[in-house]
């Protein structure tokens, strides 16, 4: 119960200094100021969009923990990354069609839609590949994960060499897979909390079932758990949270990595606390990554997925040489 | 009276067959051994009968009913699966472990999860890890989880065989004893042990039933020489007959 009070303070305490942060810093009197109507310039610059960005980088961060605590315990591998079956590729591929090719939609409807389509399907075509090439165990799909990568990331290439002129240029392409955080209107926060309440519902019916997977395939067998099935369900339940974050969140690296193994320090490896709990240590540590992203360099933006990528990279490879000395 | 019954079972893998038209009635109550050299089809028969593995042909009944045709639920009641190597991914401790096994029916009964820790004497180690544990230890945590449920049958795939001496014949005991008023099925590395403990014993050899009688019946059975190749000298001891290979 105490670490449940921790998180939740840690988490407001995060949003509040991130919502402080940007290269023209706020005082909570400011913030205090500008929930409460004020009509100054400044206060509605903060209204209408630090905040909505600073919630939604604690949802985006929210699906990317509960996403990479599915995907772990799915593959039973600590070290398993959402991305790894393809949907950083294939949301890559469909916001470089968003943004590139004219489709007679607004952007903004265009980009999270065939991002979200790209990430989902990308993932749908890896378990078909490993299917289809009698590898449905955890190594042949993070294998099939691998080809279809390369594939579709080159497919992405292709497409930005070949489309980008002056007016639709590389950086636009290249900023939005380097991760970050769209500021959406209270209207778009509002759906993107209905779908991380969504997607928590969702991933939480797998929990025990993922419980029991951790014990082995042979044991879940016995313990009547259909393995194939579950396994393949929950591939595409965790595609979906992974799919949302990256529509609406970009590429941000790590965090769907880092977030389950501080929550499972924390909590402990039983599913139902360690999915909430993850999802609530990725929105902390999105909120700061995003005020970091907006504050340290200013008045120009770091990527967001450079800032987790620099942060985590190193944390990845702690965990890696931890768990090959062990 | 039939408890599981196999109908000219066989399980083929990549072009090769584990189990050759195998047919097994087991009762109700009893301790089986199984026995037979490497790749003989034993561990093939355990899963099989579990519905880990699903047979080539042929068919597994419990109880007059296809193993297939049970829910999850009813056969995680119904059969208890201890396999050769449980390492579990996550490190949990003794307690979560043995809740897992006793939810697997759909109902959580705490008194199930309390009697099991007792009987395996785990009180006092229910908030240890997994890696915590010895090897004597993790096996009764293995116990515990799987016959929570009190599962009619019980399929064990030698549990025992890296454990000391000590610790080996409390597991294969344990698991014998069970046969008195449940079905235990063992499949047994150590001769000797099988023998002393066990009343029916079973002789694998390429996925067929080579031999199939008592305890005693068996160690003088020429066919067991001929199946392991080797020529064994036979004993008899306090415990019972006993075996040594030439």
């Amino acid at each position: 119960m105490k670490i449940w009070i921790v998180l939740l303070v840690a988490l407001v305490a995060a949003v509040i200094v991130a919502a402080c942060a940007g290269h023209d810093w706020a005082s909570p009197a400011d913030l205090v100021r500008a929930v409460s109507g004020d009509q100054a310039m400044r206060s509605r610059l903060l209204f209408e969009w630090r905040m909505p960005r600073v919630l939604a980088a604690a949802l985006v961060g929210a699906l990317l923990g509960l996403g990479g605590a599915m995907f772990q315990g799915v593959f039973r591998n600590p070290l398993a990354e959402p991305y790894l079956l393809g949907s950083a590729g294939g949301a890559g591929l469909g916001a470089a069609i968003a943004l590139l090719v004219p489709l007679g939609a607004p952007q903004s409807i265009m980009l999270p839609l065939l991002a979200f389509v790209g990430a989902w399907g990308s993932t749908v075509v890896v378990i078909a590949v490993s299917r289809v090439a009698g590898a449905v165990d955890t190594a042949g799909m993070l294998l099939a994960g691998v080809a279809v990568a390369a594939l579709l990331t080159a497919l992405r290439s292709f497409l930005i060499l070949a489309l980008s002129d002056e007016t639709m240029n590389l950086q636009v392409v290249l900023s939005w897979i380097l991760g970050g955080v769209q500021t959406p209107t209270w209207g778009g926060l509002g759906l993107l909390a209905l779908v991380s309440l969504a997607c928590l519902g969702l991933t939480m019916l797998f929990a025990r079932g993922l419980d029991v997977l951790g014990l082995g395939e042979a044991m879940a067998s016995t313990f009547g758990v259909n393995v194939k099935r579950f396994i393949g369900l929950a591939v595409l339940a965790g595609s979906v949270v992974v799919a949302a974050a990256v529509a609406f969140g970009g590429l941000v690296a790590f965090v769907g990595l880092a977030s389950p193994h501080i929550a499972r320090w924390l909590i402990g490896s039983r599913h139902k606390p360690l999915l909430p709990a993850s999802a609530l240590i990725g929105a902390i540590v999105v909120t700061l990554a995003d005020a970091i992203a907006r504050s340290a360099l200013p008045p120009a933006e770091i990527p967001l997925g450079l800032v987790t990528a620099i942060a985590g990279a190193p944390f990845f490879i702690v965990l890696l040489a931890r768990r090959l000395r062990a | 009276m039939t408890l599981i019954a196999t109908e000219s079972l066989v399980v083929k893998r990549g072009g090769a067959t584990l189990l050759d038209n195998l047919t097994l009635s087991l009762g109700p109550t009893g301790s089986v051994a199984v026995i037979g050299p490497n790749g003989a089809g034993k561990s093939t028969l355990l899963r099989t009968l579990a519905g880990i593995e699903l047979p080539t042909s042929g068919r597994v009944c419990i109880g007059g009913q296809d193993l297939t045709s049970l829910s999850g639920a009813a056969r995680a009641q119904a059969v208890g699966y201890v396999p050769q190597h449980f390492a579990p991914h996550w490190d949990l401790s003794v307690s979560e472990l043995v809740r897992l096994g006793a939810e697997r029916t759909g109902q959580i009964d705490h008194d199930m999860i309390d009697k099991a820790l007792a009987d395996y004497e785990l009180e006092a180690l229910q908030h240890r890890r997994w890696s915590t544990l010895s090897g004597g230890e993790r096996a009764r945590t293995l116990l515990a989880m799987v016959l929570s449920v009190d599962p009619p049958v019980l399929l064990a795939d030698e549990p025992a065989a890296s454990l000391d001496i000590r610790h080996r014949l409390d597991v294969v005991r344990a698991l014998a004893e069970r046969g008195r008023d449940r079905l235990s099925v063992v499949v047994m590395h150590d001769l000797d042990l099988a023998l002393r403990f066990f009343e029916r014993v079973i002789l694998l050899d390429r996925g067929r039933v080579e031999v199939d009688c008592s305890a005693s019946d068996l160690a003088a059975d020429q066919n067991l020489d001929r199946v392991f190749g080797v020529t064994f000298e036979r004993y008899k001891t306090l415990f019972g007959p006993a075996l040594h290979a030439r």
